[in-house]
């Protein structure tokens, strides 16, 4: 079982970089919450003269009901708490006052340093945040291609980081270029104009290729073969030579006559590189390997690039090659090297910055929020038509006008004054009009959304509207305010959805399928909602996130009808409040927990903004992923009955669980 | 069949530092490592009671590679000390003796590991700033006109390790060596980058030490039959060298993944063999003097090129093939079919020499940066420390051309930098606790715990039961001889302090290491004239030793900061 958790905990962090500690704690909490409330019925429910035996059965079905109920609360009220109570006291890692998303550095740092916090030592923490935040700012080409950039770092990180042990911490630095973990075969020193390819197979041609066969029928015909192939080999160097080709990168080890020719005409040679490496050129200066059939016509090879500089780089008296790509995405390369006294250390602080990408590249994803609301309302059936005529008199363009004019008026409303700022709205929408022309043609079946009633059309447009508005201003204000508006409108029940504004048109297409299909079968009883967490949502660190939700699920389960989803809701709730129970352990006084709690929830009363006492940001991205997770594993836990333990083939030295449903 | 054993459950231990065990133990490597310290240390004999080679030494590296440590702190602080001296080659113990004090000092003073480390951190910022700084009173800048004080840095370490049993003459004779092997590594005409040479230690035990030698160039070993053979070797102006990587064995190279079918009629060895024959013929043709090759050479080419008299040398050995490559100024070859004219390489001499009962051939270059030192002494054990000691010696000089600055040695670095540490705390505390949420009180015991542990460092120096004292104008190191006199005058007792740089016929005033003292301002800047006149100066890499604080504070910061340890026990 244990076993099982780390599982799901391992994987939780192979895709976020955060959290398992968390992740465990909560859980803990979640089981105890569990137990307590388990116990209670079965003394009222159960009378004591059932066996054992039947009441473990009984308990089971009961924990498989109650794991049903999770994965309802999970899918359901989880995203809709999370778009519209909890939006609202997002921050943003973005700074506000350009039209353009930029990164604010000092929130980036705030986050990194609070990531960071509980992975590096105390005394080197403050100094990798800050090498993080440099090493990212530099190896950013423009503010646009951030996503990018941390997909590459994710991805490539092994390759991106020089690990260097016997110095002191402090002497780690960032690098421009990129360094690769092996020495030049052959270094000859060049300046000027640099071009290198790419090869993967051996320059010098062999005499016989796989699946093939080769006959020797006299010493002559041996001799000259083996001249040919000097010859063959000499020429193609010769050829790199001619079109300015300095430097050889190969994937494989060359033979030493390849090395020696390439040392005579004066071209630098790197063997050996990974596939990791190649693949990690290969994105970063767009260039694909060179192909020896090519090279023996006379034209020019294509598949060059150029470099700034090529040389050794030493550290700590280990060769490494030292490059300086030209970058043609929007990465520019830079490596970190680490270094630490003990390999150890150097390895903490590696995996660190990795999870710290992570967890960044996490941040800066929209997150999709899909959750649908049951309600009462008789709209519906008849709703269909109606949407039918709605198409039919309404020819798409005004559709798209009343789009552009809705937010206009909305917005003019909402944020009074902020007449500039419409301008931009407007320009937004234009350039939205067209998916959504599109979204609508494409999905007939799903009826309710342009349902002509002014009320919705003023409300999709200003559900429309946060996502734009984070992109181009970012203050959290206007955001709660139209949030606010829309949670009220929310009761009418009409399904709504729309889309993450920046998906493709394919994408949007995917996931509104499922969509069409389930509303035909519930016969419209459910209306469901899309919505999108904008990238870059932070809190700041102490609990913040725990509370807020603790207080929200509170809410909510007071006006459930449904006594399940309640008792779920406030199981939920209230294992929450154990993660900052734990981080506030320590303190004493206005700052121990209960002092805080009290505080949080009477601001959130009042709606007064809260008030942190710590520094530190943490990303909202990150903290919903560890929740979905936890709910998953506590899910997969409950599902299960019974552990039967096997015993393998005593090589392998283990025995394994076997998980098996009832 | 492997034998299967039951799992044995991970264990896991909180707040290891408190434990009785650990301190024990980690009294015990203090113990060990600061009776090796210095000149006049201790030496200890690793042996493995079942046999097998005695290492006698006092080098770090020796000591703490032998040492078999179990305890996973121990462990942590062994290991970085080992990579340490991997990356500087000295400073080994200073770093590691620095790293057990502040441990067991920071430990003693009963403060939470946050405070502990954050002001830990502070301090080692003030240090090394200060030792950066110009006004540094411990540093003297190298002057590359005068080598005298290269001297003395190469003549402080070589005599600080005892285990080489060195005598004095001996010693200035090691050092010297050292030196002039250094500079002929040094490329005469270097331009924008300097890129140094190499020097090769060549063995020879059994001999005097003071037969030791440099030589320019190359000293190949080889058995006096293939000497013999060689000889006599014809003179000329310079000799063509051909040096290959590739294999001149005959054998085939790689035929690649498919198959290759051979009539029965053709014999491959024979056109393997005539092939490398065409080889030899071109070289004869091209006035080829010397083949070397770094694998073997096929018997016959080799029997065709003495016909020929050309000198045929093999199975090299890939280690000298980079050395061999710049004496004769042309990359390896790799190649079997026709080799470029520009492929050759020059030595300017070639002549055998005789050292011991060794034979050498040795390649004396035109002009490269290539030089062999011949080590000799007398026993194993002591040609190991040797051999160790002239190599930190050689990396200590090449990391003081990359920061032409040493350190002062002989333990006043450490009491000076202590003395300054103490007086800038005590006048101006305010410009570390800004920030932090640290009292004057705490910050005070953390110094002293600080300064401490620097000075104990200096203390260890002293193995003989002396007194260790410091005076109050400069914050130097000064001993006395064992059993003086409790009262004396104190000027006619001690001579110079522990760098050298001061004698005691000064108006100073003294004090004892482990007393308390009223913070003072050390003499900052040096005056130039006193490094300068002064020839007999104790000194210490600047680098290494900057490093090794660096490592040893963030090593016993880490070591502070842990608070379990898991131990997976299969």
């Amino acid at each position: 079982m244990a076993r099982m958790v780390v599982a799901c905990v391992s994987s939780h962090l192979r895709k976020t970089g955060d959290g398992a500690k968390t992740f465990i704690i909560f859980l803990c909490h979640l089981l105890r919450g569990l137990h307590t409330i388990t116990d209670k019925e079965q003394d009222s429910l159960i009378s004591k003269n059932i066996q054992t035996h039947r009441r473990h059965w009984k308990n089971c079905c009961q924990w498989k009901f109650i794991s049903q109920a999770l994965l309802t609360f999970q899918t359901q009220i989880l995203d809709y708490i999370m778009d519209h109570y909890l939006s609202k006291h997002f921050l943003s890692v973005f700074s506000s006052s350009t039209k353009e998303r930029t990164l604010c550095r000092s929130s980036l740092e705030l986050l990194l340093e609070a990531y960071f916090c509980g992975r590096v030592g105390r005394n080197n923490h403050s100094f990798i945040s800050q090498l993080t935040c440099n090493y990212f700012f530099k190896s950013m080409a423009c503010e646009s291609g951030f996503e990018e950039v941390f997909d590459l770092v994710d991805d490539y990180f092994v390759e991106l980081n020089v690990g260097v042990t016997g110095l002191p911490v402090s002497d780690s630095r960032i690098v421009a270029g990129l360094v690769l973990h092996r020495d030049f075969s052959v270094y000859c020193p060049a300046d000027g104009d640099i071009r290198i390819v790419i090869v993967t197979e051996t320059i010098q041609p062999l005499f016989s290729t796989s699946g093939s066969e080769f006959i020797l029928n006299s010493e002559a015909q041996f001799h000259t073969s083996q001249f040919w192939i000097m010859e063959k080999t000499k020429a193609i160097m010769k050829h790199l030579q001619s079109q300015n080709v300095k430097l050889l990168l190969s994937s494989v080890k060359q033979p030493d006559l390849v090395i020696y020719y390439a040392g005579l005409n004066g071209i630098s040679v790197v063997e050996c590189l990974s596939p990791e490496e190649v693949s990690l050129i290969q994105r970063i200066i767009g260039l694909s390997p060179f192909v020896l059939a090519q090279a023996s016509a006379q034209y020019e090879i294509c598949n060059t690039a150029l470099v700034k500089f090529c040389k050794p780089l030493i550290l700590r008296s280990k060769r490494y090659v030292h490059l300086g790509l030209i970058s043609t995405c929007s990465f520019i390369p830079h490596c970190i090297v680490l270094c630490g006294p003990v390999q150890g250390l150097v390895e903490q602080h590696e995996d660190a910055l990795h999870g710290a990408f992570k967890m960044l590249r996490q941040l800066f994803k929209d997150l999709d929020l899909n959750y649908m609301i049951r309600t009462s309302d008789q709209n519906h059936t008849s709703s269909p038509p109606t949407y039918k005529t709605s198409r039919e008199s309404n020819p798409l363009p005004e559709i798209v006008s009343g789009l552009i004019q809705r937010p206009y008026q909305g917005t003019v409303v909402k944020n009074k004054g902020k007449l500039a700022k419409t301008q931009t709205y407007l320009k937004v929408y234009s350039n939205l009009v067209v998916p959504n022309v599109e979204l609508e043609t494409c999905i007939p079946y799903s009826t309710p959304k342009v349902t002509p009633t002014d009320t919705y059309q003023t409300d999709e447009t200003l559900r429309c509207l946060p996502p734009t508005k984070t992109r181009i201003i970012d203050d959290s204000e206007p955001f709660i305010e139209s949030n606010s508006a829309n949670s009220i409108a929310e009761n009418t029940g009409i399904e709504i959805s729309y889309e993450n504004l920046q998906v493709t048109k394919m994408a949007r297409k995917g996931s509104m399928l499922p969509v069409r299909e389930k509303s035909l079968e519930m016969c419209t009883s459910q209306s469901y909602c899309c919505s999108t967490l904008p990238a870059g949502c932070v809190l700041p660190v102490g609990g913040n996130f725990e509370i807020l939700l603790h207080y929200y699920l509170l809410n909510h389960a007071r006006k459930c009808q449904q006594s399940e989803e309640t008792i779920v809701s406030m199981i939920i709730a209230n294992a929450l409040l154990g993660v900052p129970k734990i981080l506030y352990k320590s303190k004493k006084g206005k700052y121990s927990f209960p002092q805080i709690y009290v505080r949080t929830l009477h601001a959130l009363q009042t709606s007064q903004p809260m008030v942190s006492s710590q520094t530190g940001l943490e990303s909202v991205a990150g903290k919903y992923q560890l929740l979905t997770s936890v709910l998953q594993c506590l899910t997969k836990i409950l599902t299960i009955d019974l552990v039967i333990n096997i015993k393998r083939q005593p090589q392998e030295m283990y025995d394994q669980d076997s998980e098996e449903e009832v | 069949m492997s034998r299967l054993e039951a799992k044995k459950p991970s264990s896991c231990k909180s707040e290891p530092l408190t434990s009785e065990r650990v301190r024990a133990t980690l009294c015990v490597l203090k113990g060990i490592l600061t009776s090796s310290y210095g000149p006049s240390g201790r030496l200890k004999q690793v042996h493995n009671g079942l046999g097998g080679c005695v290492c006698t030494t006092s080098h770090s590296s020796a000591l703490l590679s032998n040492l078999p440590v179990t305890h996973p702190i121990l462990k942590i602080l062994t290991t970085s000390m080992q990579n340490h001296v991997s990356c500087f080659s000295d400073c080994g113990l200073f770093t590691a003796i620095l790293c057990c004090n502040l441990i067991e000092n920071l430990q003693r003073t009963g403060l939470t590991p946050t405070t502990v480390i954050k002001l830990n951190q502070q301090l080692l910022c003030l240090c090394t700033s200060y030792l950066k700084s110009e006004s540094c009173g411990c540093r003297i800048l190298v002057d590359f006109s005068r080598p005298q004080t290269l001297l003395c840095l190469v003549r402080s370490i070589v005599t600080s390790k005892p285990a080489s049993m060195l005598t004095r003459e001996e010693t200035d004779h090691i050092s010297a060596l050292v030196l002039r092997a250094f500079l002929l590594t040094i490329p005469d005409n270097s331009k924008d980058r300097l890129i140094l040479g190499k020097s090769i230690i060549v063995p020879l035990k059994g001999q005097r030490v003071l037969d030791s030698s440099v030589f320019p160039g190359i000293l190949l070993e080889m058995s006096e039959v293939q000497l013999m053979k060689i000889l006599p070797i014809k003179k000329s102006d310079a000799f063509k060298v051909a040096l290959f990587c590739a294999s001149l064995s005959g054998d085939l190279s790689d035929t690649g993944e498919g198959t290759v079918v051979v009539s029965s009629r053709v014999s491959l060895e024979n056109a393997a063999l005539e092939q490398l024959l065409n080889l030899g013929r071109q070289l004869v043709s091209d006035h080829v003097d010397l083949v070397m090759c770094q694998k073997v050479i096929h018997p016959s080419l080799k029997q065709f090129l003495h016909m020929h008299r050309v000198i045929a040398v093999d199975r090299i050995g890939v280690a000298v093939m980079e050395p061999l490559s710049k004496v004769t100024g042309t990359p390896p070859i790799g190649s079997l079919g026709s080799i470029s004219p520009s492929s050759y390489g020059s030595v300017k001499d070639l002549c055998p020499a005789k050292f011991g009962f060794k034979h050498f051939l040795h390649l004396i270059p035109n002009e490269a940066t290539i030089c062999s030192l011949l080590l000799c002494s007398r026993n194993d054990t002591a040609w190991d420390e040797l051999k160790l000691t002239c190599q930190t010696a050689l990396h200590a000089l090449q990391l003081t051309i990359k920061e032409p600055s040493v350190l002062l040695g002989g333990g006043c670095t450490e009491t000076h930098l202590a003395a300054y540490i103490r007086h800038k705390i005590c006048n101006e505390p305010e410009s570390i606790l800004k920030d932090d949420g640290c009292t004057q009180t705490e910050l005070q015991l953390i110094t002293e715990a600080f300064c401490s542990a620097l000075e104990s460092v200096a203390g260890s120096l002293e193995h003989d039961g002396g007194e260790v004292l410091t005076d109050m104008k400069y914050g130097h190191f000064w001993s006395t001889q064992a059993e003086s006199p409790s009262v004396v005058n104190w000027p006619d007792l001690l001579s110079r302090c522990g760098c050298g740089l001061y004698n005691s016929q000064e108006e100073l005033h003294w004090s004892f290491l482990k007393t308390t003292r009223h913070p003072f301002a050390p003499q900052t800047c040096l005056p130039h004239e006193a490094t300068g006149s002064a020839n007999n100066l104790t000194l210490d890499c600047f680098t290494a030793k900057l490093s090794g604080l660096q490592v040893a504070v963030e090593t016993a910061n880490l070591i502070l900061d842990l608070s379990y340890i898991i131990e997976d026990k299969n």
